[in-house]
């Protein structure tokens, strides 16, 4: 009997849902979210996938042998400022570490306008307000060791006049308490005793890291978004069982894996960007049955342009991650946005004759001068639309009517303003999007220490293919694939169904050269005993499991920290000198030749396990036949588009992409129709379907 | 003492006086300047060029950043990446450490003027600079300067600074605070070629790294700084290979020009006039008990600005700073208040900017002043009362009203310098970072930003606790914002923090302090707004700490502990701080902005609950009533309260008013309007337009005067005796007729009042024009 593998990706507007079978065939189906109870919106794209696979529910319930979901109701409820009231119980006299929140303002990822024009840089209003955080006597040191024992009776009256507050979730950080957390799990068990239904969370518990103000902000961040995730997810799973499914469900989460819904309740932080990351997930995954190691992913969408890269197979990571410029530790794949999308907004500055895009949006609504939904400032989908690349009568298969004369207008009143014409200017505009979209990845690679001309590129989200071929090309890479078929307009979701089971573990044991082999092995040791207990927990047993360990280090003294596999070196052994090349080789690739100082002591500071299982899915099948011989009705005749190349039109052939068969190629200038998006090829430009049903782009230069 | 303008026969080359660029650089003929550029750009090359220009800066920057990694770049963010044209106009500087950027176009200036003959400046070449008289801020901000040339032409410089860990100098970390001359500190550098074809020049080298007591670190921080000019210099050559050399320039010009008209075209809607603060140094050498008075005056004529310093101290012990400090420091505060929006474009603005100084002050000090805590005293307080100035002179116009901002934390740096054998077995020194925390004064129309960060680094970073403790021996016992440390005011100024702990794991560490501001506040608040805190150490020995650890009863504040109270001194040396001493710093905090009696009592009362106000400030203050014990603001005793207060200081002032009754021009400040009466102008109140009279004098004559010890407006200062011999007091001015607070003053007591506005009659009519 075949088994399926299913991801559910609930958006704001469509609940997307992938099948895939053993076979590795893909279905898909999407239906309407249901805001309110997303859960029905989930169970009704299910059932619509059963029905295109001539199935009843009951049947494809029964057969899933794993259900993969990203949720948003975390982020949705930081974005609304909706989580719980919260409490925290923290360490006498520190009372009020997210409130200097190190000095800064956020500023991680802020323009720089916001950033140094201080009447636009206040801080953001507190997750827990000064009068809700109680400081409790005890302390521990840098060494792990007590100084003051916990005070329980001050403990005790904290937790209860929290309660009296009416806290609806309560969180606790002490210092130190990564390297001995005795004391907060006394709190949370104090707690738990006294209110037995109160949400709690303790630091040690959720991200046991170095550094007390990104680990409270965690902390705290996971008790505002627990009992509202919580209360979903266990919702959702009881109405899961109920129709029949009998596996743990899976949930996406931001390193990249999925975790059990259970903890998924006590970890939501975990959700919190899963959504992006599954596009990354889905990317490495058919990064592999494509046999592209390295890749850059980009998704633009008509708000941002998220940038994820993977290189040798491996997503790449970041360890401190912001939310409305909260800063907190988390491991998450690096996912970094830009405010350039569709529908960036385009501004004149009338003294200085300048032209500048974004990062204003203009939304949804009232979105692009051309949705006639009462937008007046033009955005880069206006320039789109002017330029030819999109056709108002054919966008987004037809379910959104575009005004090309407002486009037109709106653009061409600013192009009188600057003495362009109405093409070079709208050209103009896309070049400026696209040039900051370059810049991005220009700053996650070249910055990384790698050269973009080793990577492909993949191009998702509605606005993405339209721009893909000039940005890429300012990069000098290559290739650019644009998922296609089934996959593109639910890759998320692709994402979440090929998700692998993924725990990561930190420890913090900061350790200076010469290093204490014991030391190094009793870390690992347990680490590796927990990894070991928590995939049990998902059913996974020791066979299936694969471990990757690993060291950030740093020169001691310094700053910058470095992640270091420790994979294949022999901890029982003499591994100090292997582990300092392994060190310096990373370092200086990622900070540059002869950046390394080799004559300073190094120093350990977190290990890391990431203990993963690979679902048992076959792999994506490429088809066997490949055409030459383009089928007559993907040619839709021509068009007159404006090519920035030419400084001209051109008539341009457009084609339905939906028609091209495997192995069919054309060549630019054209502009390929798809169902969400239109993939441009420019003059010099090849396009292609792969044997996988993905366009490939080649820039050929 | 003489202005620079007035001085005759004076050279300023950076030897003996300070380096002061001509209008017209003598450049040797062997050197050829790329001069060619494209004045038609269309808008979308210059859009993406310009962009591009900005991020060869802030990856310049976060170049420095990884390969430096040391905790002053990485925290401190001391550095800064500059991009300047071929003749040293500034085209953009990076959003790190501001200071050090303004410090910059003089040194380019004098390698163009004493380089370009011998030994040259060639394709692969770079200078190494710190010397203060040339241009660097202090010994320690060591500059990179790389030009960059196209096709055998000078086509523009990239330069970087970055403070060093030690540089030599009688002190550890080369801060000297009993340095007599610049003799006893770090070694000094003119611009010398360190980098000649593209490689290190061993012998200069070496010459540069022997006198620090951290070679190591130091070489290490060089190969960032060359990495950074390397990669900037690669970019630009990148853009004029794509875009043609002429474009690329013909863009820096623009982005100059187009500062050049934004700055112009704001000034032309503000009012002719002098604005002028005044502001004390304490204690410029071990043991002394001085108060050194500085004084900054912008006047405003047509479309130029004029800064002078007449009125500052005389150059003394080891307080000072020389004028490319003082004027880099004023530069910061132009480019963040009137610049902003031309991404600190400042090079357009400097073209009309006059700087004239007077040589022999304390922050204009000749050769060989010490100036090495430069940054820490003088230039804080060069650079935060120009934000007062440029803000009051920007208040007159309703649009640029919106960019007020008023003094910050950390106006003066409360130094904790500390040293001894940390919990690993090995020496350390190290110097407290905690005060970066600072704290944003109040604005127009919104508060400050409580521990907000310091405002001339705008992306800077305060240690977490658990760090500073895993390299040092301490315990913190606490850290925290501090209640009624914000300036008030309409808006309140930033709440700043304080930091205390304990030597942990160690015998004892050992100290020094390095301050100012303890006994006078710099954080002065602006158009009726209190100044914010003072800096505060706090020192209390053999005290029962050690007992209430072991009995699980910490502390939140250092009065809760029993011991012996010892008063440090500002600038006081080796002493030694035993486990059972406890050791706390308060960092000033920032000024408040309009009458504290017209904030929104419920704002007031949210301060409150959010321990950002006591119920006493609140009362005596803010005049608001809130009841402590149920916790409820009393809005009708409020509103009593708060009349009360008002009629008491009408009575006082006794006098009979007139109203006046012509047009207003336009408002000076948030409480003072200029209006037109029979022919002169005059100056009113806002509020209830009491005649304060003619523009031509001071309208603080006319206003009720009430005279106050310090503590009235800072009760966290203490008894300022412990420090100085001067009796520093708190001058209030009120409108005579309603009672409304128009301006506060900090002074020594016997000074003559401050005349902190003089508008002039005879551009008034452009300004009614322009409104």
């Amino acid at each position: 009997m075949a088994s399926y593998f299913v991801g559910v990706d609930i958006g704001g507007t469509f609940t997307d849902c992938v099948v895939i079978d053993d076979q590795g065939r893909v279905t898909t189906a999407k239906s309407s979210s249901t805001p309110g109870d997303f859960a029905q919106g989930m169970i009704d794209a299910i059932a619509y996938g059963a029905q295109k696979l001539g199935l009843t529910p009951e049947a494809l319930y029964e057969r899933i042998s794993i259900l993969s979901h990203g949720t948003t109701v975390g982020t949705n409820a930081i974005v609304q400022k909706r989580g719980a009231k919260v409490g925290l119980i923290t360490t006498k006299g520190h009372n009020d570490v997210i409130h200097i929140m190190r000095g800064s303002r956020g500023v991680t990822g802020r323009d720089v306008r916001q950033v140094t024009h201080f009447p636009e840089s206040q801080k953001p209003i507190p997750i827990v307000p000064k009068r809700l955080i109680r400081g409790v006597s005890e302390r521990v040191d840098c060494f792990g060791n007590t100084v003051v024992e916990l005070n329980e009776t001050e403990a005790r009256a904290a937790i209860q006049s929290l309660i009296d507050e009416g806290v609806e979730a309560l969180a606790i950080c002490f210092l130190w308490s990564f390297l001995n957390p005795a004391h907060e799990r006394r709190v949370r068990d104090m707690a738990r005793e006294m209110a037995p239904n109160l949400y709690v969370t303790c630091s040690a518990d959720l991200v046991p890291k170095w550094g007390e103000y990104e680990r409270t902000t965690a902390t705290v961040l996971n008790a505002y978004i627990g009992p509202i995730t919580a209360g979903y997810l266990s919702k959702l799973d009881a109405k899961l069982q109920s129709l029949g499914y009998r596996r743990p469900l899976q949930i996406t989460q931001c390193g990249g894996g999925t975790i059990s819904v259970q903890e998924a309740m006590k970890a939501p932080l975990l959700t919190l960007d899963s959504g992006p990351v599954s596009g990354v997930t889905g990317s490495a995954y058919l990064g592999r049955a494509m046999k592209t190691p390295n890749i850059i992913t980009t998704d633009m969408g008509g708000t941002s342009f998220d940038v994820g890269i993977i290189s040798g197979g491996e997503p790449a990571f970041s360890f401190i991650s912001n939310v409305n410029q909260y800063e907190y530790f988390i491991p998450k794949v690096d996912i970094q946005a830009i405010g350039a999308g569709g529908g960036s907004l385009v501004r004149v500055d009338e003294k200085t004759r300048s032209l500048r895009v974004g990062p204003e949006s203009a939304g949804a609504r009232p979105g692009p001068v051309c949705y006639s939904r009462g937008g007046k400032i033009p955005t880069v989908t206006d320039a789109d639309v002017v330029l030819g690349y999109l056709d108002p009568d054919n966008f987004a298969g037809g379910r959104i009517k575009l005004d090309k004369p407002a486009a037109e207008a709106a653009i061409g009143e600013i192009a009188q303003r600057l003495g362009m014409t109405l093409h070079e200017c709208a050209s103009g505009i896309a070049k400026i999007a696209e040039f900051q979209m370059a810049d991005i990845i220009r700053k996650m690679t070249v910055g990384k220490g790698f050269d973009p001309r080793d990577f492909v590129l993949y191009a998702f989200g509605g606005a993405g293919p339209l721009h893909a071929g000039v940005f890429s090309r300012e990069l000098g890479v290559q290739k650019v694939i644009v998922p296609q078929r089934e996959t593109a307009s639910t890759w998320c979701a692709f994402g979440a169904a090929s998700a692998d089971v993924l725990h990561i573990l930190d420890r913090v044991d900061i350790m200076v050269t010469p290093w204490n082999p014991d030391r190094v092995q009793s870390n690992i040791a347990q680490m590796v005993k927990e990894a070991r207990e928590r995939m049990q927990q998902d059913g996974i047993d020791d066979k299936r499991q694969l471990l990757q360990l690993s060291v950030d280090m740093r020169h001691r003294g310094q700053i910058n920290e470095v992640e270091v596999s420790l994979d294949g070196l022999d901890l029982k052994g003499d591994f100090e000198a292997p582990l300092r090349e392994r060190f310096y080789a990373r370092y200086e690739q990622l900070y540059g030749r002869g950046s390394a100082f080799r004559g300073a002591r190094l120093e350990m500071v977190t290990f890391r396990v990431r203990s993963s299982a690979e679902t048992p899915r076959p792999g994506l099948k490429p088809s066997d036949t490949l055409s030459d011989a383009l089928p007559a009705a993907a040619n839709r005749g021509k068009r007159r588009v404006y090519w920035d190349e030419l400084k001209d039109f051109a008539d341009s052939t457009i084609y339905d992409g939906t028609k091209f068969l495997p192995g069919n190629r054309i060549t630019g200038p054209a502009i390929v129709d798809t169902p969400d998006t239109s993939v441009v090829v420019r003059p010099g430009q090849t396009l292609s379907l792969d044997a996988y049903g993905n366009f490939e782009l080649l820039l050929g230069e | 003492m003489t202005k620079m303008n007035d001085l005759q026969g004076v050279i300023f080359d950076g030897v003996n006086q300070p380096y002061v660029p001509p209008k017209h650089l003598r450049i040797s003929p062997k050197l050829k300047l790329h001069r060619d550029a494209v004045t038609d750009i269309d808008p979308v090359t210059f859009e993406v060029i310009r962009h591009n220009l900005w991020n060869v800066n802030e990856e310049h920057g976060a170049t420095i950043q990884r390969i430096s990694g040391s905790p002053v770049a990485m925290y401190a963010l001391d550095l800064n990446p500059s991009i300047l044209t071929e003749d040293a106009e500034f085209v953009y500087f990076g959003p790190y450490m501001q200071y050090m950027s303004g410090v910059t176009d003089t040194q380019v200036k004098w390698i163009l003027e004493n380089r370009s003959d011998n030994p040259g400046i060639k394709p692969g070449d770079m200078f190494l600079a710190n010397d203060p008289w040339v241009g660097a801020a202090h010994q320690m901000d060591v500059m990179l300067i790389c030009p960059v040339f196209w096709e055998g032409e000078l086509f523009c410089w990239v330069t970087n600074c970055l403070h060093q860990y030690d540089i030599g100098g009688i002190t550890p970390g080369s801060f000297c605070p009993s340095a007599t001359s610049a003799f006893d500190e770090g070694i000094l550098i003119p611009p010398v070629k360190i980098i000649e074809n593209d490689e290190i020049r061993r012998d200069i080298e070496e010459l540069y790294l022997r006198s620090s007591r951290k070679p190591d670190m130091v070489a290490l921080d060089f190969r960032a700084q060359l990495a950074g000019n390397t990669a900037a210099r690669e970019r630009i050559l990148q853009l004029i290979r794509r875009y043609g050399a002429s474009v690329v320039k013909g863009v820096m010009r623009r982005i100059l020009d187009n500062g050049e008209q934004m700055f112009i075209d704001k000034l032309s809607r503000l009012p002719e006039g002098t604005w002028r603060d005044r502001t004390y140094i304490e204690c410029c050498r071990p043991g002394d008990r001085g108060t050194y008075p500085v004084v900054v005056t912008l006047h405003k004529r047509g479309n130029t600005l004029i800064f002078e310093n007449e009125g500052t101290a005389p150059q003394q012990g080891a307080m000072n700073a020389t004028y490319s400090g003082w004027r880099g420091s004023i530069m910061v505060a132009i480019n963040q208040l009137l610049c902003w929006d031309q991404y600190f474009a400042v090079g357009g603005a400097l073209r009309h900017v006059e700087f004239n100084p007077t040589p022999g002050t304390l922050n204009c000090a000749s050769f060989p002043a010490s100036v090495s805590t430069a940054p820490t005293q003088a230039m804080e307080i060069s650079l935060y009362p120009a934000y007062n100035v440029l803000s009051k002179m920007m208040y007159a116009d309703p649009e640029m009203r919106g960019d007020v901002m008023c003094i910050g934390g950390t106006s003066q740096w409360p130094t904790t310098i500390f040293r001894g054998i940390d919990q690993w077995g090995e020496r350390y020194g190290y110097l407290l970072i905690d005060p970066i925390g600072g704290a944003i004064g109040a604005f127009s129309g919104a508060d400050g930003i409580s521990t907000g960060g310091q405002s001339r680094t705008p992306i800077c970073r305060l240690p977490n606790i658990e760090h500073t403790e895993q390299s040092f021996p301490l315990l913190f016992l606490y850290r925290k914002e501090v209640t009624d440390s914000g300036g008030p005011g309409k808006f309140r100024g930033g709440l700043s923090a304080e930091s205390c702990f304990i030597p942990h794991n160690t015998d004892r560490i050992v100290q020094d302090t390095l301050s100012s501001g303890n006994a006078v506040p710099t954080s002065t608040g602006m158009m009726g707004g209190y100044p914010g805190s003072v800096n505060v150490y706090r020192f209390r020995r053999a005290t029962d700490i050690l007992k209430r650890l072991k009995s699980s009863d910490m502390i939140e504040a250092i009065a809760d502990v029993k011991g012996t109270d010892v008063t440090l001194g500002l600038r006081q040396e080796n002493f030694e701080q035993n486990p059972d001493d406890v050791y706390s710093v308060i960092w000033s905090a920032a000024g408040g902005f309009g009458d504290p009696m017209e904030r929104a009592p419920q704002s007031v009362f949210d301060d409150w609950q959010n321990l950002a106000v006591s119920v006493e400030a609140a009362r005596d203050i803010y005049g608001v009533a809130i009841d402590a014990r149920t916790g409820a603001l009393d809005e009708a005793a409020t509103a009593k309260l708060r009349a009360a207060k008002r009629e008491a200081r009408v009575k006082k002032a006794g006098r009979k008013v007139s109203t006046l009754k012509g047009e207003l021009a336009f408002l000076a400040t948030e409480n003072l309007g200029v209006r037109r009466e029979a022919g002169t102008m005059h100056y009113c109140c806002a509020k209830c337009a009491t005649d304060l009279g003619a523009v031509a004098g001071n309208y603080k004559e006319n206003c009720l005067r009430e005279d106050n010890t310090i503590l009235h407006a800072v009760p966290l200062s203490g008894d300022p005796q412990r420090y100085i011999d001067a009796h520093p007091e708190f001058r209030q001015f009120f409108c005579p007729g309603c009672g409304t607070l128009i301006e506060n003053e900090v002074a020594l007591t016997g000074e003559p009042l401050l005349r902190d506005l003089e508008v002039t009659g005879d551009a008034l009519a452009a300004v009614g024009r322009a409104s």
